[in-house]
């Protein structure tokens, strides 16, 4: 029964994460999940000095923990049910007893509870390094869908010269795009981790590490169900052996808080004495309700939470914020909003068509790990999409509907002449012209030849140029922050008029091929006699369109 | 009275018979000798009635496919937008060529492009997917993996000496292009010749690398069709190949199996960049030409011009 809705659960899970795609109705929450974290939600808010309204679903676990108890850990958790999926697979052989130090070892998540949300109230976010939620999800993006899909078309390419000789052309052609990601095989490894650590007890991480299982314990004892043994017990031990949390104490108690619900006791008990009556009574007693946190450790924890959480913005990275050459993705709240609210799940990666959101790594020190930026040598923001923010569970990126994502201008385009194929070599190249969906790059005729400008007006920084740019090695054209809009509300639409930004697509831009007689190259001067000579040979071609010969 | 006899009669079964086999030689001299009447064929009208109207006119699809024959049809679809925007082939063109295909016996009509903007919307956007869903044995498929395109050696090649060409463009038996008529910012114009850089793995080296005029010369020596079919119903006079840009409309298919002396006949259809030209006058088909891959002067040609 707890297997299935596990399973259901792991399955649901996964499901929603594969949706998560441009695709994505609207009406889809494919971050159901993370929504329903209320740790996420409130470190997001504390941390953000902002109202996520998103984020209100997590009440609604905390208030069925209240009711029910600790259910969520045992039953839906897709990080417990992987756990508990892999524990008889890999652990089946090893026999664990109750580590020594598993007293003190409990209290560690609610050491690193109470450090994420100190961390919070002192304005930065650690909660992503140990929410369940959000590293599963992480996981996942980063870790598990890049080699789910390259096995995938592996797979097809073995079946491919059947198909084609069968002609099955669907299965013949069928290929999906390789996501790939920076940080893989760490994150994978961090999971790897976690679940080698069930090798030392049952749910290691779910006893002594998860801050998001420490935050509904505390309310978990207020709950209706409560595990009650008879009389009678002979204390046998039974129970002590079979509880995957060790909630069960000599003489029949019950460490309330973390009693996870599993029942796994009951089938565990040989006297059948063991049951989870429904009317709130009194804690029996023998029972403790409480995480045995000391007071000084309790002190320890906020001051080292506060501590950690002030000290990680006294680096340089907090003063060049916004002068660091990273592009947010479209609707990513002003910066420091934007790192204290995010909570690194990788939603908005998985979902990305282009592939182009990425983990940022150390350019904005361990405040920006794991936050998406946007890769744009890598693949451009495709213009047609705005998932990023749709999917986004704190709404670090605010989900915009495709006319605000256009004017939510991620940079702008400047172009290194010294690198482009056409200023410095005079070649005829034209690929960020014919890309640019809003005709930002104009030629205009310089030393006899018709050389690419950026209208920074026009330009919203999607990316398509610097990720087309035939030059070998960094594009000649790259987006760079300036102009970036970054609001917290409002309309981009409205901020983009108000400064003047046009991203409507101009038709008949290049009139000026033929109409510019004005913008003919200045008769060369002293230049002329230098590398330009060259050049001259070919005035001819400016009176016509390239491509056409007089 | 003897009773009427069951099965055939003798004469009726050699008046079949040889009927029979004068349709199957007229089809097959026709095929494979005998110059078709018209060099071009250019047909006003709507998309699907004009392409239709153009092969009847050439001899009809039998004319280039032939039973259980593979075609790979190479239309514009590399860019995210819809017909209006006219950077992609008509879906209705592109769907009546591929019909014409599968009655002529074509075994599988594969749709294909190598696309500039992200294939799965491409795919939906330029229509021609959504054409198509309803035709047997039709894919409309984006290739943008490597390891479906194939090193072959150019030997006429002036600037090229080899490139990676879609495989299945290689294995099938028939190709036919289907551009849409477009201005390129680059190579003046964009249609049939220039089309066929949708048909390689590393379209880029053409614009880094090589000039690119001489470059689809040499593409377009190993690279074949037997029949063209230029969409010259919406033309994007301005702002090509991507758009948006000035779009005119002509209302013209343009047909033939002289790829060169259908892109020289469409470059007379509109003003490109608000100037007449000829096709003499377009690097790309000029050096084509030379290479001895058509006809670039059309007037001299024997067109039917007709209407739908």
């Amino acid at each position: 029964m707890r297997a299935a809705s596990q399973a259901v659960s792991l399955a649901l899970f996964t499901l929603l994460f594969a949706l998560a795609n441009y695709r994505l109705p609207d009406w889809l929450p494919a971050d159901i999940y993370l929504r329903l974290d209320p740790l996420l939600g409130l470190s997001a808010m504390v941390a953000g000095r902002v109202w996520v309204p998103r984020v209100v679903w997590g009440l609604a676990l905390l208030v069925a923990t209240v009711l029910i108890g600790r259910f969520f850990c045992s039953h839906i958790c897709p990080l417990g049910a992987v756990l508990d999926f892999l524990d008889p697979v890999l652990f089946r052989r090893v026999k664990r007893r109750t580590l020594d130090s598993d007293r003190r070892l409990r209290n560690i998540k609610y050491v690193l509870l109470i450090l994420c949300i100190a961390a919070a109230l002192a304005g930065s976010s650690l909660v992503y390094l140990l929410d369940p939620i959000s590293l599963l999800t992480r996981t996942y993006t980063l870790a598990l869908f890049p080699p789910f899909v390259g096995a995938v078309n592996l797979a097809l390419d073995g079946v491919r010269p059947v198909a084609a000789a069968l002609r099955w052309m669907s299965v013949a052609t069928l290929s999906y795009a390789q996501p790939v990601f920076y940080t893989s095989l760490a994150t994978f490894l961090i999971f790897a981790g976690l679940i080698a650590l069930g090798r030392l007890a049952p749910r290691f991480w779910c006893r002594y590490l998860c801050p998001l299982g420490a935050l509904l314990s505390l309310v978990s004892p207020l709950g209706r169900l409560r595990r009650e043994v008879g009389t009678e017990c002979p204390a046998c031990g039974a129970c002590q052996e079979a509880c995957p949390m060790g909630a069960a104490t000599d003489e029949g108690g019950t460490r309330v808080a973390e009693c996870i619900q599993c029942r796994t006791c009951v089938a565990a008990c040989p006297e059948d004495l063991i049951t989870f009556p429904t009317s709130p009574r009194m804690l029996p007693t023998g029972t403790s309700a409480h995480p045995d946190l000391s007071r000084r450790g309790f002190l320890y924890s906020i001051a080292s939470g506060v501590g950690v959480g002030f000290a990680v913005q006294q680096s340089p990275f907090t003063p060049l914020q916004n002068k660091q050459q990273l592009i947010r993705p479209p609707g990513a709240l002003p910066e420091s909003e934007f790192l204290t609210t995010c909570i690194r799940c990788g939603e908005c990666m998985k979902s990305c068509l282009t592939n182009t959101l990425q983990p940022t790594l150390w350019e904005s020190g361990l405040a920006g790990l794991w936050t998406p930026k946007l890769d744009l040598r890598l693949a451009a923001c495709e213009q047609e999409c705005n998932v990023c923010g749709k999917v986004c569970p704190t709404q670090a990126i605010r989900s915009l509907d495709l006319e605000e994502k256009t004017h939510a201008k991620l940079g702008t385009a400047v172009l290194k002449k010294e690198m482009c194929l056409v200023w410095a070599q005079d070649k005829l190249c034209l690929i960020c012209d014919e890309i640019c969906p809003y005709d930002a790059i104009v030629f205009r005729t310089i030393d006899g030849y018709r050389r690419p400008f950026v209208v920074a007006s026009r330009c919203n920084g999607c990316g398509y140029c610097e990720q087309r740019c035939p030059v070998e090695g960094d594009s000649a054209i790259v987006v760079a922050p300036i102009g970036q809009i970054r609001l917290r509300t409002g309309s981009y639409v409205v901020e983009a008029k108000k400064l003047q930004l046009d991203f409507k697509p101009n038709p008949g831009d290049d009139q000026f091929i033929l109409k510019s007689e004005g913008l003919r190259a200045q008769p060369d001067t002293e230049e002329s006699a230098g590398p330009r000579a060259q050049s001259q040979a070919a005035p001819s071609a400016t009176r016509k369109p390239k491509g056409f010969l007089p | 009275m003897p009773k009427a006899r069951e099965g055939v009669s003798r004469r009726d079964f050699l008046k079949t018979a040889s009927t029979g086999l004068a349709v199957g030689l007229a089809g097959r001299s026709r095929g494979a000798s005998a110059a078709p009447s018209h060099d071009l064929v250019v047909i006003s009208g709507d998309p699907a009635a004009a392409a239709h109207r153009a092969v009847d006119a050439l001899g009809g699809m039998s004319r280039f496919v032939q039973k259980g024959d593979r075609v790979v049809l190479k239309p514009n679809m590399s860019f995210a937008s819809g017909p209006d925007r006219a950077s992609n082939t008509h879906p209705a063109v592109v769907h009546a060529v591929a019909r014409m295909c599968l009655e002529a016996g074509a075994e599988q009509v594969m749709v294909v492009d190598n696309p500039l903007q992200s294939a799965e919307l491409c795919l939906r956007r330029a229509g021609v997917a959504e054409a198509c869903k309803g035709l047997k044995n039709t894919y409309v498929q984006m290739f943008t993996d490597q390891k479906f395109y194939r090193e072959v050696k150019i030997p006429k090649g002036k600037v090229l000496d080899r490139v990676e060409v879609l495989k299945e463009a290689l294995d099938s038996q028939v190709l036919i292009c289907l551009p849409q008529a477009k201005s390129h910012s680059n190579t003046g114009i964009s249609m049939g010749i220039k089309g066929l850089m949708g048909l390689i793995w590393d379209r880029w080296s053409f614009h880094s690398k090589y000039n690119i005029n001489e470059a689809l010369a040499d593409l377009a020596t190993v690279l074949r069709p037997k029949l063209t079919i230029l969409d010259a119903t919406r033309a994007l006079t301005t702002g090509g190949p991507g758009g948006p840009g000035e779009v005119v409309k002509p209302n013209l298919v343009i047909a033939g199996t002289d790829p060169v002396a259908v892109d020289a006949f469409g470059v007379g259809v509109a003003p490109w960049y608000g100037q007449q030209f000829k096709g003499r006058q377009v690097e790309h088909l000029l050096a084509a030409s030379q290479r001895g891959l058509g006809k670039i002067d059309v007037d001299g040609l024997n067109i039917l011009k007709a209407t739908a």
